[in-house]
């Protein structure tokens, strides 16, 4: 057991090293994505991909914080990536 | 337990310590005109399935039987920019459930706290893949053969979660705080999902993090752990006893040209430890002797589907193929689980191989062939199909 727990905080740890190299900033390449393409690689991953036409604006806006607090995306992806569905349905 | 709160630590300081920088950033979300302000949206499934036992039956046996139905709507309230309130309810099979009911605080881009009836944040399958509608398969993977919850069900606590960007590394995280499992001090039997019948003081404590190592997001790796204390409250023999576990989880999509197919290749492995305790040989009478046993249990699944959605035809398109293994092994001595010919703990093992037809995202036809090999070498070979409807 106590060799787990050791192996989650050395993943922690790396979590942490890896946040402190890129000090504080998201790498310029994942920031440039734009919400078509951040929805393209996240939204399928779990489940089919719902079609932008599928719900309205309100309906995206609620879907996109359920999906960000239960599959724990980034609230900036999720922010790009609904208002993409709202552009595109 | 020292070690599992700074474990629990971590991702939380990570935490404040990107919130200022990036909370400036925040872009409001573009809302409809259409008068009303109320964000709400009722989604859900519905579903019947039907089962054909194929051997290993006597002529007293049924073996062709529609026997599974259901209907689980999901209600869904934005209340505010900060505030989201979700829950389901699942009627069906003699059951009414409130599945989920959780009210969920955004303190900011990398803090949600989260109350009420969760889903279990341990390993991904219970949050993210038990759903009917994501599940691909007309059956579940294996469950303990005690039915304990170790790794799907709900959970009654507080919990706090968040993603964050690292670079081209994402990662997420969930911490919680419940009511914990419960030991049968007759038999060193756990049960997780007891919900409003804690039977003591002592909360389980536990959490998953996950890393996505790849910028597009295709692979995700989670580990999980949770720790609590299972026998009776001041018991003299069992107040001590606890049970751990841990989870590693993992889910890849991707679409891969060659084969014009998008894969996906997840499972999830859970290990479940408790205590060494005493327990009465004879459970009714609790007088003859006492006998303990070395009680771990190990169950996983591991599943690849492979969907030909690259290519040009729309029936192929929407087929889906899929392959999943499941084991379980039961602690050697115990009184309960599968046995072997020699009364001894073993191994169970079930593979299903299953065809799925996808009407739209949501909705599918689900058929299977599924055989499950018991320790004691027998087994028994299964045809389910099920037709799951997305609401
Ligand atoms: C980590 C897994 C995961 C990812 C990634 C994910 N989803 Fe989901 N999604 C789920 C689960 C699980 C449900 C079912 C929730 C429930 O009802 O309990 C769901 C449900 C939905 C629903 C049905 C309505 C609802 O909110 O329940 C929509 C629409 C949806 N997801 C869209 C998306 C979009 C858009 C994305 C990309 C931003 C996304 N999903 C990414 C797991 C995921």
């Amino acid at each position: 057991m106590k060799k787990i727990i050791s192996i989650l905080i050395l993943v922690g740890g790396i979590g942490l090293g890896a946040f402190t190299i890129q000090s504080c900033s998201t790498s310029a390449m994942v920031q440039a994505k734009s919400g078509a393409q951040l929805w393209g690689e996240n939204c399928k991953r779990c489940h089919n991909v719902a079609s932008p036409s599928d719900y309205s604006d309100v309906q995206w806006d609620v879907i996109g914080t359920h999906m960000r607090l239960r599959a724990n995306l980034t609230a900036d992806e999720m922010r790009k990536i609904v208002e993409f569905l709202q552009s595109a349905n | 337990m020292k070690a599992l709160k700074h474990l629990l630590v971590v991702p939380l300081v990570l935490a404040f310590l990107i919130s200022p920088a990036q909370d400036s950033k925040k872009a409001k979300a573009k809302l409809s005109p259409l008068p009303g302000t109320t964000r709400m949206l009722i989604t859900g499934s519905a579903w019947f399935g039907y089962q054909g036992i194929l051997n290993n039956t006597t002529d007293t046996d049924v073996t062709s039987n529609f026997n599974d139905y259901g209907f689980s709507p999901v209600f869904l309230w934005k209340l505010s920019d900060r505030l989201f309130f979700e829950s389901e309810v699942e009627i069906g099979a003699g059951e009414f459930e409130l599945e989920f009911a959780k009210l969920s605080y955004m303190v900011n881009d990398y803090i949600t706290i989260g109350a009420g009836r969760m889903l279990t944040p341990f390993g991904a399958y219970g949050e993210r893949w038990e759903p009917n509608f994501v599940e691909k398969f007309p059956n579940s993977p294996m469950e303990t053969s005690t039915g304990s919850h170790l790794h799907r069900g709900a959970i009654m606590g507080v919990d706090v979660r968040g993603g964050l960007p690292l670079g081209s590394v994402k990662m997420n995280y969930v911490v919680f705080i419940s009511n914990g499992p419960i030991l049968d001090q007759s038999n060193g039997m756990v049960q997780y999902e007891n919900l409003l019948e804690e039977n003591n003081n002592n909360k389980e404590l536990g959490g998953r993090i996950g890393i996505l190592p790849f910028s597009n997001s295709s692979l995700e790796i989670g580990f999980s752990y949770k720790r609590g204390i299972a026998g009776n409250q001041g018991d003299s023999v069992y107040k001590d006893v606890a049970a751990s576990a841990f989870a590693i989880d993992w889910n890849y999509v991707n679409d891969i040209s060659a084969i014009k197919s998008t894969i996906t290749f997840r499972g999830q492995y859970n290990s479940l430890s408790v205590d060494d305790a005493i327990y009465p040989v004879d459970e009714s009478s609790k007088a003859a002797g006492t006998y303990t046993f070395d009680n771990k249990q190990t169950l996983y699944f591991a599943q690849l589907s492979l969907r030909p959605s690259l290519v040009g035809n729309k029936f192929f398109k929407n087929l889906e193929l899929s392959f999943r293994l499941n084991g379980l092994t039961d602690p050697q001595d115990a009184a309960w689980g599968a046995k072997d010919k020699n009364g001894k703990g073993g191994t169970v093992t079930r593979t299903d191989l299953g065809l799925t037809y996808w009407l739209s995202w949501k909705t599918s036809l689900r058929t299977a062939y599924v055989s499950t090999a018991m320790p004691d070498d027998s087994n028994t070979n299964e045809f389910l199909v099920s037709f799951v409807y997305g609401l």
